[in-house]
């Protein structure tokens, strides 16, 4: 950026007759970033500078926030996918109850019959932060429903990440590459993904609280001063109240402080700052009701107090040798003492990232939601573009030029590329940092391009002309170069996020050969039935996928949800779906099941259908129950998951498989196919005859995307198959007995 | 009802009826009363003086009210297509020759089963001109008699052997009973309806007949006194003649009927008005299908192969929207709801409502729908005194019957003098506060209410209230109030320096900073001087005047002093905040110095090259030669200002 060298050096040349020269080296530095070349030759050029920050951070909020739009337009203001559902549905019960209503709520609709303590089971910063919003709002006279503001919550605060970003890369390197990583920010789609309008999810705020306790962090480090370190224990408590990945916080920190110990950066304003942040963060920390004891008893938040009692061993020792003289047995147990420090935390470290993931092993439940899976390469350059080029150049210039909190942007990159190596969902912690450093790296490129320049105009007209000329269309050609990464980055960020990030998934849109749209309300037209239409107190049973979207639409009780607390209820839910009827409809019976749901995508070709979740719900159930359920049944001998003729008939006679295909077989959906084929598995099914004894099929959607069936009651008793004795005076205790 | 004897019963006294002058509502003059509007001021006068009649009439009771009418004829029909019966009858009304005197309203009665489901009465006299007068209609009650009774106001006393002939158009609803109650979804629907075979009349009648309109030809059964004629979907009863005051004889038809069978179950109407040009509508409606219920499964496959399957259920249907209806929106708790369909006519504006499910007997929904109408066609004003003329309920679909309504219509923050004109009874609720956006004391709200209710209720309301213009001001006041307080803060914030602890340093740098600021410019004013200068020494070679280069090297010496001695205070005070900048202002006044000598022997040679002591070629060459030395001092100093 140009903006560090333009206030001094052009402030002098304006008033003689260089006059052309520097308005050449306004445009141009106005070109490249935006950022203070203006400031030369005017009068206050610091006033002019926060202008031109202000004004960038304004835009970058704005850009940020526009283009996070894009669902709202195409469709509506509309809650989107699974666990927003449920952050919604909780932020409308704290709105509607009060606070303390919403602490001490027990959801009895939720895991039927066990129900759910929602105060002491989430993190409450979300809800309390919209419904705190909404209150302010409606104390101010301005009546905004709850769900616009939960649905333009995460756009908001994108806004406010990017500002967050930019005082912390400010801190870092300065102002220039601070403003370039907002802009970074605001519309990079690895964070656009979880922070769209109407994805009312944790990790929409919590980003920002993340960025903006590191900021403080940075500060505190570098001030050494209690104050900041106070701010950054409440942004932590935020931090912490509003999402589980607090832990990277928890634990990040006290990498930075441990490997200062180990660089010889040992300070007191370090000492200051951790000291204080640990203690208050900790007390902070166990306030909320669902993190309560775990920072002083799981193995995650150790490293935290054995790096805090190092730094006390540390600053003892360091008080010790301004006493003593015995250098050598000093430094023999400082490095003893690290030794052994370090041993514990590299192992507390091996023991949390081998426990999770001997969960992914072992526990197919983790192991099935789609973003726990590693990432792949192209989500990488899909998510981050060029950034993802451009950031280790911007974590050399760090280490090159490393000191306190440079270390600890350096550990934050490593740490953050190595998880989001791990688990998909993870990118978004890499995600901040990858801006901060691209742009570092970026604003430094030009600094040194466009800087150059301006060195260039100060020696008078000796200079010769021809060495100019020379090394102007180089300078030209590297700017426009950067230029054109920046605007192909800008154009990659808007395509992904219109194309990839911004659909609902509650709402499904087709588009005709002509481009109309069609607009598939399934799910919607589903669960309204399921809200209007059936006793209040219904229990819905499904497969989890579905549990907080029922409980938040269609506002009936469901057995499992999206939160899986529960792998055993899980389990005896997939073993209904997985059992034939006869069996489906005892475990039903004893879970006092009304309507059963299930997504079915054969008819419109929907791939993200039950019958492709099948396998897992096999697999959940094997594993709660292996010796009903076995998961190599509900193959072909060959090996293979077919749902035509050459299926297994353990599939073919499952609940899930006639749910699903009852009265499909009779369907021809056109002309090309024979009647009962599935267009999500091109096959056609094996089973058209499918009759049901239990269930009745109660509500299909349109588009026979969900698929209802009532779990009918018991029969009547049967009729006893020899003729009662026909005397004139009719007995009037059978009477009543074959009333039953 | 329900004796099933095919014989008139005779009620147990064929005496006149006895009013008993309990009007259930007192009278307000032209309140009730539905004027043509053209004719205004005339009907004013006339709905006065109706008034006063009214209440001579109401004085003088029964005497007058109830003369020994007899009915001529009676012609009725039955319209049962829909879910809703509508009656409407021709009465040809006479006083007999030797009544007791002229008649100046008559009674109207309703038999017991079916008067609680009566949404609606209207009773129009046809006029010599074929023009239609509708009448005025109070409830009242008759002592003995049970059943609803109404007495209508005729338009002229009807005098002994004279004859009106009358039309009365009545509506019931929830009468037709679906028989079975349940049914699957490929069954048709099949309702029930139970009335009476004879015009239930407090008069005698002399020849009446009643033809029943079905919605289809397929009739499961139905009663047949008189053997009824029956054609396609038409039956006909009567001619029945000389039918004694209060006969019943139940009429019972089952057939099929698969008109859609939809009822709101309840409705929240808001009207919102704003002064600045709009009135929002909001509707939130329950809706019910109400015909037989569904039983067993609903397969969607059914539904989409065969189309008969089905064949009671609800689609769609269509709303009626004014022709002024903006910003339509169609949505429900859980967003909006995608199938709909809008169409803007000349005349209205048509939506297309599909509930998100199609509604079978006994399924439900609950939507919204809301729109925004521009308030000049609805909103009229004379100085402070305004009038609000709207529907009080409006179209949603054909034929609609609403079971309970609520409106609530918002008035603008600081309307006064509330005062509601409505078409019918309507039950007021009381008024509320109304918070929203940049209200300070809150809106109005009227809050009314009305059960029962059926398409001819789509009437307008009138709403006066007065407001006070100056109010306007309120709303933009307070914005610019809030955007006045914010920026203040921020300067204020700016400003003033709210820290509790000084930190010295800064503030020495800020004063350093401050004072180099003022070095630059005296330094560039300096600067400057010397150009004047050399501009006055060229000028001089020109005109050779000894005046002008005296004169601009006097001022160059003036000025560059009082400038130097600024300086040199300004560097004194560097001095004194123990910046070391104070050296680089020294080092600029010593180059200064050198400059200002520079110029000076320039000026010097230049006055000696004009007295002619000095050739021209030195000259040129001791200039060149100083004008280097004078560029090389500049950048001298200029670097060092840079530096600073």
């Amino acid at each position: 950026m140009a903006e560090h060298s333009g206030p001094d050096s052009g402030k002098h040349k304006a008033n003689h007759a260089n006059a052309n020269s520097a308005a050449l080296l306004h445009g141009r530095a106005g070109a490249g970033t935006g950022a203070g070349g203006l400031s030369g030759g005017l009068s206050q050029p610091a006033g002019w500078q926060s202008l031109l920050s202000f004004t960038i951070l304004f835009l970058a909020w704005l850009a940020g926030f526009s283009s996070r739009l894009f669902a709202v337009i195409r469709f509506e203001s509309i809650i989107h996918e699974f666990d927003p559902w449920f952050n919604y549905r909780s932020t409308h019960h704290l709105a509607s109850h009060g606070f303390y209503e919403f602490l001490n709520w027990f959801d009895e609709r939720a895991w039927y019959p066990l129900g759910r303590i929602v105060g002491g089971t989430v993190y409450p910063g979300l809800m309390v932060t919209a419904g705190l919003i909404h209150w302010i709002l409606n104390m101010l006279n301005i009546t905004v429903h709850i769900r616009d503001v939960c649905v333009f919550l995460a756009p908001v605060f994108s806004g406010l990440t990017a500002i967050s970003t930019f005082l912390l890369t400010r801190e870092l390197w300065n102002q220039g590459a601070g403003l370039l990583a907002a802009c970074f920010i605001a519309i990079v789609p690895g964070y656009i993904s979880r922070s769209v309008a109407g994805s009312f999810d944790n990790e929409g705020i919590a980003i920002f609280a993340l960025q903006f306790t590191y900021y403080l962090w940075v500060k505190s480090v570098k001030t050494g001063s209690v104050f900041w370190t106070i701010c950054c224990c409440l942004s932590y408590f935020y931090m912490v109240s509003a999402w589980g990945g607090y832990v990277f916080i928890i634990n990040l920190i006290p990498l930075h402080v441990f490997v200062l110990l180990l660089m010889q950066r040992y300070s007191r304003r370090v000492y200051i700052a951790y000291s204080t942040f640990y203690i208050v963060g900790l007390i902070l920390s166990m306030q909320i009701p669902f993190v309560g004891f775990q920072p002083i008893r799981t193995s995650e938040h150790m490293a935290a107090a054995g790096v805090f009692a190092l730094l006390q061993a540390y600053a003892f020792l360091q008080y010790l040798r301004d006493r003593l003289t015995k250098q050598e047995f000093q430094t023999l147990f400082f490095l003893g003492v690290s030794l052994a420090a370090g041993i514990v935390f590299l192992s507390v470290i091996y023991l949390t990232y081998t426990g999770e993931w001997y969960a992914k092993i072992h526990i197919p439940i983790i192991a099935s939601v789609s973003e726990h899976q590693p990432t792949t390469w192209v989500s990488f350059f899909f998510d981050l573009h060029i950034l993802v080029c451009t950031f280790p150049a911007g974590l050399w210039f760090c280490i090159k030029n490393i000191n306190d909190e440079r270390v600890f942007v350096a550990l934050y990159a490593i740490s953050a590329v190595y998880f989001a190596g791990v688990m998909v969902r993870l990118m978004l912690t890499l995600t901040p940092v990858v801006c901060m450093l691209s742009a570092i790296a970026f604003s430094n490129v030009f600094e040194h391009y466009l800087g150059d320049d301006m060195k260039r105009e100060n020696p008078p007209v000796e200079d010769s002309s021809d060495e100019d000329d020379k090394r102007n269309p180089g300078n030209l050609i590297v700017t426009m170069l950067m230029l054109m990464l920046l605007m192909m980055f800008a154009v990659h960020c808007t395509w992904v996020t219109s194309n990839a990030y911004s659909s609902p998934s509650v709402v499904l849109a087709s588009y005709n050969h002509d481009g109309t749209r069609n607009i598939l309300d399934d799910f919607r037209e589903a669960y309204y039935w399921l809200r209007q239409n059936t006793d209040e107190h219904a229990r819905v049973m499904s497969w989890w996928d579905y549990g907080y979207q029922i409980a938040g639409m269609a506002n009936r009780t469901t057995l499992v949800d999206n939160n899986t607390w529960n792998n055993s209820h899980i389990a005896l839910v997939g073993k209904a779906m997985s059992s034939n009827e006869t069996a489906a409809y005892e475990i039903m019976r004893s879970l006092d099941v009304d309507y059963v749901l299930i997504i079915f995508g054969g008819v419109i070709g929907y791939s993200g259908d039950d019958i492709n979740k099948f396998l897992w719900m096999v697999r959940i159930a094997e594993g709660e129950h292996p010796k009903d359920i076995r998961e190599s049944d509900y193959f072909t001998p060959q090996g293979e998951f077919r749902v035509d003729k050459a299926g297994s008939p353990t599939l073919l006679n499952c609940l899930m498989y006639k749910m699903s295909y009852y009265r499909f077989g009779e369907m021809q959906l056109d002309f090309r196919t024979p009647p009962g084929f599935d267009r999500t598995r091109n096959a056609e099914i094996g089973n058209k005859d499918i009759k049901f004894k239990h269930l009745e099929e109660a509500f299909t959607s349109e588009h026979w995307l969900v698929r209802i069936y009532k779990v009918k009651k018991l029969d009547n008793r049967e009729t006893l198959d020899h003729k009662p004795r026909v005397t004139n005076i009719v007995p009037k205790q059978k009477t009543a007995v074959l009333d039953l | 009802m329900g004796t099933g004897s095919s014989r008139p019963r005779a009620p147990p006294s064929c005496a006149p009826p006895q009013v008993s002058a309990a009007i259930l509502s007192l009278p307000r003059p032209g309140r009730r009363h539905l004027v043509p509007s053209p004719a205004a001021a005339a009907a004013q006068e006339v709905a006065a003086m109706a008034g006063l009649a009214w209440r001579l009439l109401l004085c003088l009771g029964c005497a007058l009210a109830a003369p020994d009418l007899v009915l001529e004829e009676a012609k009725r029909t039955v319209d049962l297509s829909t879910h809703l019966a509508k009656v409407s009858a021709e009465l040809n009304l006479a006083n007999p020759p030797g009544g007791a005197g002229p008649a100046g309203a008559f009674l109207l009665a309703l038999e017991p089963g079916l008067e609680p489901r009566l949404a609606y009465l209207g009773v129009q006299v046809k006029g010599e001109e074929e023009e239609e007068n509708t009448l005025e209609v109070r409830e009242t009650k008759v002592k003995g008699k049970s059943g609803k009774f109404f007495t209508v106001k005729l338009p002229s006393p009807l005098v002994p052997g004279a004859k009106i002939r009358v039309s009365v158009e009545m509506v019931f609803t929830h009468v037709l009973q679906p028989y079975p109650t349940h049914i699957t979804q490929a069954e048709k629907q099949f309702v029930v309806f139970e009335g009476n075979h004879y015009f239930y009349s407090p008069y005698p009648t002399k020849t009446q007949t009643t033809r029943v309109k079905l919605a289809s030809r397929n009739i499961e059964s139905y009663t047949k006194l008189g053997n009824p004629s029956r054609s396609e979907d038409m039956l006909e009863y009567g001619p029945f003649k000389d039918i004694p005051p209060y006969s019943q004889d139940t009429l019972k038809v089952h057939y099929e009927n698969n008109s859609p069978f939809l009822t709101i179950t309840s409705m929240t109407r808001v009207i919102e008005v704003s002064h600045w040009g709009n009135i929002a509508v909001e509707e939130t409606v329950d809706l019910k299908h109400t015909g037989a219920v569904l039983k067993g499964p609903f397969s969607r496959y059914d539904y989409q192969r065969q189309p008969d399957s089905g064949i009671s259920s609800v689609k769609s249907f269509k709303t009626i929207l004014p022709a002024a209806a903006q910003d339509v929106y169609y949505r429900d708790e859980i967003g909006n709801i995608s199938t709909s369909h809008l169409l803007i006519l000349d005349d209205s504006v048509e939506m297309e409502i599909r509930p998100r499910f199609p509604l079978f007997g006994g399924w439900k929904t609950h939507y919204i729908i809301g729109y925004n109408l521009p308030s000049y066609e609805y909103l009229y004003n004379l100085g402070d005194q305004y009038a609000l003329k709207m529907r009080f309920v409006d179209h949603v679909f054909d034929e609609q019957v609403t079971d309970s309504l609520t409106v609530k219509i918002i008035l603008p923050e600081g309307a006064k003098n509330i005062h509601v004109d409505s078409p019918y009874e309507i039950n007021r609720a009381a008024d509320e506060l109304h918070y929203t956006y940049l209200d300070t004391f809150g809106r109005p709200v009227i809050v009314a209410h009305k059960n029962n209710m059926v398409e001819q209720h789509i009437q307008d309301v009138v709403v006066h209230y007065t407001f006070n213009k100056i109010l306007m001001l309120q709303e933009p006041l307070l914005v610019v109030g809030a955007f006045y307080i914010l920026f203040f803060t921020v300067i204020i914030y700016v400003r003033l320096d709210f820290s509790i602890t000084k930190d010295p340093a800064a503030e020495a740098r800020m004063k350093v900073a401050c004072i180099t600021e003022q070095v630059l410019t005296l330094v560039n004013k300096r600067l400057g001087l010397y150009r004047h200068f050399d501009e006055a020494v060229n000028k001089y070679k020109q005109s050779r005047d000894i005046s002008t280069l005296n004169s601009g090297k006097k001022t160059l010496e003036t000025e560059h002093k009082v400038l130097t001695s600024e300086i040199a205070s300004l560097q004194s005070k560097l001095k004194t905040e123990g910046s070391d900048l104070c050296d680089k202002v020294s080092e600029i006044q010593k180059l200064d110095s050198q400059v200002k000598e520079l110029v000076l022997k320039s000026s010097v040679e230049a006055e000696r090259l004009v007295a002619g002591k000095l050739k021209k070629d030195t000259y040129i060459e001791n200039e060149k030669l100083h004008s280097n030395k004078r560029q090389e001092l500049v950048t001298k100093i200029d670097n060092i200002l840079d530096a600073l």
